[in-house]
């Protein structure tokens, strides 16, 4: 009984400083529509529904980006290293047959 | 609703212009050599090295054994034209049709000795390592150890 009193005291004074993360209510309130609803949405609903929750996250969302940049910029630098690679040989290969009168066709 | 979307299209967005942005910036002048006049030779610059002095001096040899050769192409065309008249009139080896064989091959014997001694004028006009790669590289393309390759007029 003592310790009862004494510990609702204590969650009486007690003081929450620390500041609620951004769009916290909006994400709450998002969750338990999503929980509410969770059983009738088709799989990819639930999925896009996961997505977007995640990329709520601004740190997931600037992440997602990135990776999406990095990887364009790698898949045009392979692609243009192939494209590169090609013509050189189609250049070889043409000035091959223009200087060979042994190779087709020529003149 | 809408920000996630957004992201998700602005993060598309991003790894398409800059795929584009990547491929065109390394392939731009590699598409501008295709286009121009002579992209074969610029090629040979390109792949060898070679500077503005160095690749004049190339160019011109290059246009004036291209001249030679398109003269000794003709010639063989009228020797091949030759032989192709003897060898319909008769179903034996007579002796002009051996003089025109002989003399045919006396002249693609020529038009490679020229064809040599070009590759050889242009491996020297380069610096020497790159004439030495130059050189290996196109006799290689063009003489093969067990060649049986035939002429294409």
């Amino acid at each position: 009984m003592q310790s009862d009193q004494s510990l609702r005291q204590t969650l009486q004074q007690w003081k929450v400083d620390a500041p609620l993360p951004p769009r916290f209510q909006e994400q709450v309130w998002r969750r338990i529509e999503l929980s509410e609803a969770q059983v009738e949405l088709p799989a990819w609903l639930r999925l896009w529904n996961r997505l977007s929750t995640a990329l709520t996250r601004p740190s997931l969302a600037a992440s997602y980006v990135t990776l999406l940049l990095l990887s364009g910029v790698l898949a045009g630098y392979l692609q243009a290293h192939i494209s590169r690679t090609h013509a050189s040989g189609d250049m070889a290969a043409r000035y091959v047959q223009m200087v060979s009168p042994f190779q087709s066709p020529h003149h | 609703m809408r920000r996630p979307a957004l992201i998700l299209v602005a993060g598309v967005a991003a790894a398409v212009l800059a795929y584009a942005g990547v491929y065109y910036s390394r392939t731009a002048d590699c598409c501008h050599k295709t286009q121009g006049g002579a992209p074969e030779l610029a090629w040979l610059k390109q792949e060898f090295g070679l500077g503005d002095a160095e690749f004049k001096r190339i160019a011109e040899m290059h246009d004036s054994y291209l001249s030679g050769c398109a003269e000794r192409c003709h010639r063989i065309d009228l020797k091949n034209q030759e032989v192709a008249q003897l060898l319909a009139a008769t179903n034996h080896i007579t002796p002009e049709i051996e003089k025109a064989l002989a003399e045919a091959a006396l002249l693609r014997a020529d038009c490679q000795k020229k064809m040599l001694q070009h590759f050889y004028d242009v491996s020297q006009t380069m610096p020497s390592e790159q004439g030495r790669r130059y050189l290996a590289w196109v006799q290689k393309q063009t003489i093969p150890a067990d060649s049986h390759s035939q002429m294409h007029h």
